[in-house]
């Protein structure tokens, strides 16, 4: 019985193997070696074995896809993920294409849904995009991670299961792929933009004089030149791999010549017209403002193919009802508005808001819950402000990673305060560098021939790895915490339910109904700014039923409190308009005055807040 | 759905032209009939065998295509021989944004017709094309224009884009209809006690607002021709279409009103013409004939324009639909989290700077709350002709006027996102619109055009600003009948400030010129308003003039086009003297001229950096150059009629060698020079 039960387990083991040993799966399981040991002779124990803890399951499941989440991915690997992903979890998730970028790259993403429970576009989706600068890299390994997790754990944790089952998820690790490329293969380490040419130098010609990794060692670096007690910047006393500008009095002895390049388009200038110089991130419809007013624009709203596609992909899934949308870096929970004179949203708008910004900033140590255009800088035409007001989902941006979780205890902080200290502000990468990332993520000074400038010294960068990014080995957690700060945004999309119903008999075949309507999530079925913007249809309450006439309907103000029902001044009272639908944790009690038999059947469908419906008797 | 026209074969179908005709090139199309308004299919007929014509000068592209599949043609006229056309200055004529403007169209045949047909005879068009290029796209809103010729003529502004105007979850299911089969979407008056409106004491066909303070009862109500077909209790409030096309471009862009398209630039037409614009850098001047005007009317000193002159009649009309996008809005019982939210406001202060990773540690306080007011105020978009640029705004509507003798402005509108505000403000040119006709009338004299606040524009904007000030519970009126009969509050509030309409000039000239524009009102029985009377404007006759003056405003306008091309800026080289000064050093002096009469730029193009500066470039390697201007040099304006600027370096050469200088602009030309070091 043993034996068999052993050689049973063993069975599956390698079932599972053969099941899951496809291209880029990694099988989980070996047999162990009790299920070798399993056709060996019984021996008679001397004295009682240690029990043998192997047996029973693991506290840990084994997962079905390995991936990485302690490096950076290109674009190429992003996608080899999501299709690894969908080929494991094939119900439930579907890869797409939303457009391709300037270069032709694909925006690719993921549609994570179960069909069991009905289509994507009947549930509140939740979309979650990121990298629209280009070197804004790490949301793409959060959006990966959330795929993951959600397969993952999905029949192992029951909210997730729930999650998974009650919601949609559309999620697109990168929406400027040509800058994220640029970012890991090109000299785009500091690059925001995408690719589409502009001429930044006036000469009529496009993005001819971009960077130039000289030295060919991947990173764009500072060019600087030894002019022995003639320059403006020296050495520190701290760090000698610190410049540091000189003080009035003082002689330095090297001036700082730029960033490494070379003069492509002989105007005696260096690295002045690269690849794109815009923001992608200023080409959305609302507050879109000129490029004199708004730098980075471009000439109108969507004229980006990447900013269009993504449009293109809301306009045509107004499911959408919760949007983030991952930047870095600064540790921030950002919300609109992004310009002061775009005005503050509606008082239930922000608190909705700022129910979910609090919880946030629980989840997300170091980060802040901050309005983009008073806790950042002004915005015009960004990503949030359009979904929110012109779409009506509501939306977020963090800005992930935040270089005090370098150094994070009270005593370090404490430590920090000391100008002498080897963590101080001003050398503390340094530090970090040298004991926690063995030096490898700062390049040192070496010497060049440059073109132009003659003999001139190449280095003394961080790294593009370093500074807006995490470390490596601290990504995982960033992937988890920003996750579960989505996701629990995700969970609080509005939903609606009917509660009770009661039906009071008024003689003549007039019966008076009363009947809850609820929505016990944060976010409301219509934003307030949506409402007053016209752009989510509203909430419908039908009813239906065999001769049911209605003559009036109207709200209770409160059921334990009489008082005159506030009649609602609409035609057609089958189909009742709620263009504001219901707030979040909102109940409301409609009262109807009914002619008929019935039964009455009662429905409300609330294109972000799913639908529900109830019949009730008239008895 | 795409009009079957062949497309004929260029030269194929020039010779078959002349032999038939028996005419030479290149005067060999038929003549072009202006006595009347061309449907789509004719007037892309007409415009292939221009092009087939004169297949030398004329070029024809389709630059997008309309929900319906009807092509925007784009016509290119220029001589192409010697300087790349598109390095040559360019107009831009463009017309019928609004689907019932349908005049500018003919006005741009004409203007094509002219132009290819005066090449040969007119030695000021071929001066222009010789030089200049002429860029004509004369039907923008193809798929509106067309119900023109429909059996029933609605008047409709907007393209085909199906658009839930009152959002309400049903689309385009409650439009006007001709209930009294006289083949016109007109208006319904109504008796109705609570009506605000009164029959006018000056012309009994027309209405007026009843002004209480004056003791002046109302007693009627005004509805568009039409029934309650979703029976919400307003009358034809989500009609077929669409988005006004001249409402859907960037500058003033009216944010989420029924007919401005969901965003900017959302539709087909709107993006076809923005990218042929940016596609041509090269264009100096653009003017489109449209319902808004700065050419008839020049604008104040202060650079405002002149106010609109509305419909009333149709104003009034709309008003009955300004709830329609209300109803359903109930009072916000609270929800979670008490009364009140968080301001976006705090206090603190900091910079402004473009990237976030110069905050390491973000900034500010607490969770919730937001902490600081950007230290640098929001900059705004400017609204108003720059100073520097109105005596050219100026001078230019005079000689409009001149060439075509219009005076007096018919029917206007306000522009907010029309095209030919984004040339000036957004794309930096000199940009225009006139309706194309006018009303006899003395008109005012240039610079006193009543310019300040331009008035919200009509229905859909009087139902944006009432809701975003509506308070809670609106929708909660008592109402019987029909809807709307009241108007709303803001929408009367709205009409205080409103300008006087038009209706009383345009109905006098209709008589005059013995124009049968107006359905007599005449009674009908309507389903749910009981006895009504049907009656008002026949649409298109408001904002088309008879077709039989279409050939007299076609020349004049031609006339001004041309005088319009003749402005251009033109960037020359003017002086370039070498001198030596020994030891291999060349001092270099150059002039550069603007030989023009418009600036380089204007100050609004130059602010906005959407005219590129010009470049003065001298061909030699950066590090030659001793002293002097830099290598790379940009002018960002450089002003007309001879404004010189100078240049200078000294360089290290070798004698006899060459050096090129480079003057270099968008719409200005090219010029070179060679020079020799000696």
């Amino acid at each position: 019985m043993n034996n068999l039960c052993r050689l049973t387990t063993a069975a599956a083991l390698l079932m599972a193997v053969a099941v899951f040993t496809s291209p880029g799966v990694s099988g989980q399981a070996k047999p162990s070696p009790q299920a070798h040991a399993a056709g060996k002779p019984a021996q008679t124990p001397a004295k009682a074995a240690p029990k043998d803890w192997t047996q029973a399951p693991s506290s840990e499941r084994p997962f079905r896809v390995r991936l990485d989440f302690n490096r950076w991915h290109d674009v190429a690997e992003l996608q080899a993920d999501m299709k690894t992903l969908e080929k494991a979890y094939p119900k439930f998730l579907k890869y797409i294409v939303l457009g391709k970028s300037y270069a032709g790259r694909d925006i690719a993403g993921i549609i994570v849904n179960n069909p069991d429970t009905g289509p994507d576009t009947a549930k509140a989706a939740m979309y979650i995009e990121a990298n629209i600068h280009g070197n804004e890299i790490q949301g793409g390994e959060i959006c990966i991670y959330t795929i993951w997790y959600l397969m993952e754990n999905y029949g192992k944790i029951d909210r997730i299961t729930k999650l998974v089952d009650e919601r949609a998820f559309y999620i697109v690790p990168t929406v400027n792929p040509d800058g994220r490329d640029y970012f890991m293969h090109g000299p785009g380490g500091n690059a925001r933009s995408g690719h589409m040419p502009v001429d930044d130098d006036n000469d009529y010609q496009f993005d001819e004089d971009g960077p130039e990794d000289l030295n060919g060692n991947g990173i764009i670096e500072q060019i600087r030149k030894y002019v022995p007690g003639q320059g403006n910047y020296k050495k520190s006393t701290v760090d000698p791999r610190v410049m540091e500008p000189v003080k009035p009095g003082e002689v330095g002895d090297y001036i700082v010549l730029g960033q490494e390049g070379i003069d492509h388009d002989g105007d005696g200038r260096v690295a002045e017209d690269g690849p794109g110089s815009y923001d992608p991130n200023r080409n959305f419809a609302s507050d879109w403002q000129p490029n004199y007013i708004q730098s980075g624009a471009m000439d109108y709203p969507f004229q980006l193919p990447e900013a269009k596609a993504v449009n293109d992909f809301w306009m045509s899934h107004p499911n959408i009802a919760g949007l983030q949308t991952y930047h870095n870096n600064g540790g921030m929970i950002l919300r609109s508005p992004g310009a002061e004179t775009a005005g503050e949203y509606p008082a239930s708008d922000v608190r909705a808001y700022d129910e979910l910004g609090r919880n946030a900033v629980r989840m997300l140590p170091f980060y802040r819950y901050l309005v983009i255009w008073s806790g950042l800088y002004t915005v015009h035409g960004g990503v949030t402000d359009w979904a929110n007001d012109g779409l009506g989902i509501l939306s977020f941006s963090n800005e992930l990673w935040n270089n005090g979780q370098y150094f994070t205890s009270p005593e370090l902080k404490e430590q920090q305060k000391d100008p002498n200290s080897p963590i101080s502000p001003r050398v503390a990468n340094y530090f970090f560098n040298d004991f926690l990332e063995f030096g490898d993520e700062l390049t040192e000074w070496k010497e060049f021939d440059h073109p132009q400038f003659g003999k001139v010294e190449i280095g003394g960068a961080f790294k593009k790895t370093f500074g807006r990014v995490p470390p490596r080995f601290m990504n995982e957690e960033l992937c988890h915490r920003n996750m579960a700060w989505t996701l629990y945004q995700a969970d609080e999309m509005p939903k609606v339910t009917l509660g009770e119903s009661k039906v009071e008999k008024l003689g003549d075949g007039i019966f008076k109904v009363w009947l809850d309507l609820s929505n016990p999530k944060v976010a409301p079925t219509i934003l307030a700014k949506a409402a007053m913007n016209n752009v989510v249809p509203p909430d419908l309450l039908t009813v239906d039923g065999k001769g049911v006439e209605v003559i009036s309907a109207s709200w209770v103000a409160d059921k334990w409190r009489p008082a005159v029902a506030q009649s609602i001044d609409q035609k057609d009272l089958k189909r009742i308009m709620l263009r504001n639908g219901l707030a979040g944790r909102t109940t409301r009690t409609i009262q109807y005055l009914v002619k008929g038999t019935g039964p009455l059947t009662v429905k409300y469908a609330s294109l972000k807040g799913g639908t529900a419906e109830k019949t009730i008797p008239l008895q | 759905m795409s009009i079957p026209t062949k497309r004929p074969v260029g030269w194929l179908r020039a010779i078959a032209v002349a032999a038939l005709g028996g005419w030479l090139w290149p005067s060999t199309a038929a003549a072009v009939d202006f006595s009347k308004y061309h449907t789509y299919q004719e007037l892309s007929a007409e415009l292939k065998a221009l092009v087939a014509a004169n297949p030398t000068i004329a070029k024809i592209a389709s630059i997008g295509k309309t929900r319906e599949g009807r092509d925007i043609w784009a016509i290119e006229i220029a001589n192409p021989a010697g300087t790349p056309v598109e390095q040559r200055p360019a107009l831009l004529v463009a017309a019928n944004f609004e689907g019932d403007h349908v005049i500018g169209s003919e006005l741009a045949l004409y203007l094509v017709d002219f132009l290819v047909k005066g090449y040969a005879t007119d030695p000021a068009v071929k001066q222009r094309l010789d030089n200049h290029v002429v860029y004509v796209v004369p039907r923008v809103n193809a798929d509106g224009a067309e119900l023109m010729f429909a059996s029933v003529k609605s008047g409709r502004r907007t393209n085909a884009t199906p658009y839930d105007a009152d959002n309400d979850g049903r689309m385009d299911e409650d439009g006007p209809e001709d209930l009294n089969k006289d083949g016109f979407i007109t208006v319904m008056r109504v008796k109705d006690p609570k009506g605000p409106f009164m029959i006018s004491p000056e012309d009994p066909r027309l209405m007026k607002r009843a002004d209480p303070a004056k003791g002046e009862p109302g007693g009627w109500a005004l509805y568009w021709e039409g029934l309650d077909k979703d029976n919400d209790g307003f009358i034809a409030e989500d009609g077929p279409g669409g988005v006004d096309i001249n409402r859907n471009f960037m500058h003033q862009y009216p944010y989420f009103e029924p007919d401005a398209g969901r965003y900017m630039v959302s539709e087909a037409e709107t993006r076809a013409m923005l990218e042929f614009v940016l596609k041509h850098r090269n264009i100096a001047a653009i003017l489109t004939f449209g319902e808004s005007d700065n050419l008839i009317v020049t604008p104040t000193r202060r650079g405002d324009r002149a106010a609109a002159n509305p419909i009333n009649l149709l104003e009034f009309a709309n008003r009955s639909l300004a709830d329609a996008r209300r109803v359903g809005l109930f009072q916000d019982t609270g929800g979670f989290g008490g009364r009140g939210g968080r301001g976006g406001r705090g206090g603190g202060g900091g910079m402004v700077i473009m990237d976030e990773g110069a905050f390491p540690g973000g900034r500010g306080g607490a969770a919730a709350q937001p902490t600081g007011r950007a230290a640098m105020p929001a900059q705004r978009p400017n609204t108003t002709i720059a100073t520097l640029d109105y005596e050219y705004f100026r001078a230019i509507s005079e000689k409009y006027r001149e060439l075509t003798g219009l005076r007096a402005t018919g029917i206007t509108r306000t522009p907010a996102g029309a095209f030919f505000e984004y040339g000036y403000y957004q794309f930096g040119v000199p940009s225009f619109s006139t309706p194309g006709w006018g009303l006899p009338g003395g008109g005012r004299p240039a610079g006193m055009g009543m310019g300040a606040g331009a008035p919200a524009g009509p229905g859909g904007a009087a139902a944006g600003a009432a809701l975003a000030g509506a308070p809670a519970g609106v929708g909660q009126r008592g109402g019987g009948g029909a809807r709307g009969a009241m108007g709303g509050a803001a929408a009367d509030a709205a009409s205080a400030d409103a300008p006087e309409g038009i209706d009383l000039r345009l109905i006098q000239w209709m008589d005059a010129e013995k124009i049968d524009g107006f359905v007599k009102w005449t009674p009908f029985k309507h389903p749910t308003l009981g006895e009504v009377e049907i009656g008002g404007f026949k649409p298109y006759l408001t904002t088309n003039p008879p077709a039989a003056k279409i050939a007299e405003l076609g020349a004049s306008h031609a006339k001004f086009a041309l005088y319009l091309s003749s402005l251009f800026s033109k960037v020359k080289i003017a002086k370039a003297e070498v001198t030596a000064l020994g030891a291999g050093l060349f001092r270099i002096k150059a002039d550069i001229e603007n030989a023009g009469f418009l600036p380089t730029a204007l100050s609004q193009g130059a602010q906005a950096r959407a005219v590129k500066p010009v470049m003065v470039q001298l061909g030699v390697p950066p590090d030659s150059i001793v002293t002097g201007n830099e290598k790379t040099n940009h002018i960002p304006a450089l002003a007309g009629s001879g404004s010189r600027q100078s240049f200078e370096w000294v360089i290290k050469g070798t004698p006899g060698s060459t050096v090129t200088l480079k003057a270099v602009s968008q719409k200005s030309g090219t010029d070179t020079a060679t020079l020799t070091l000696r």
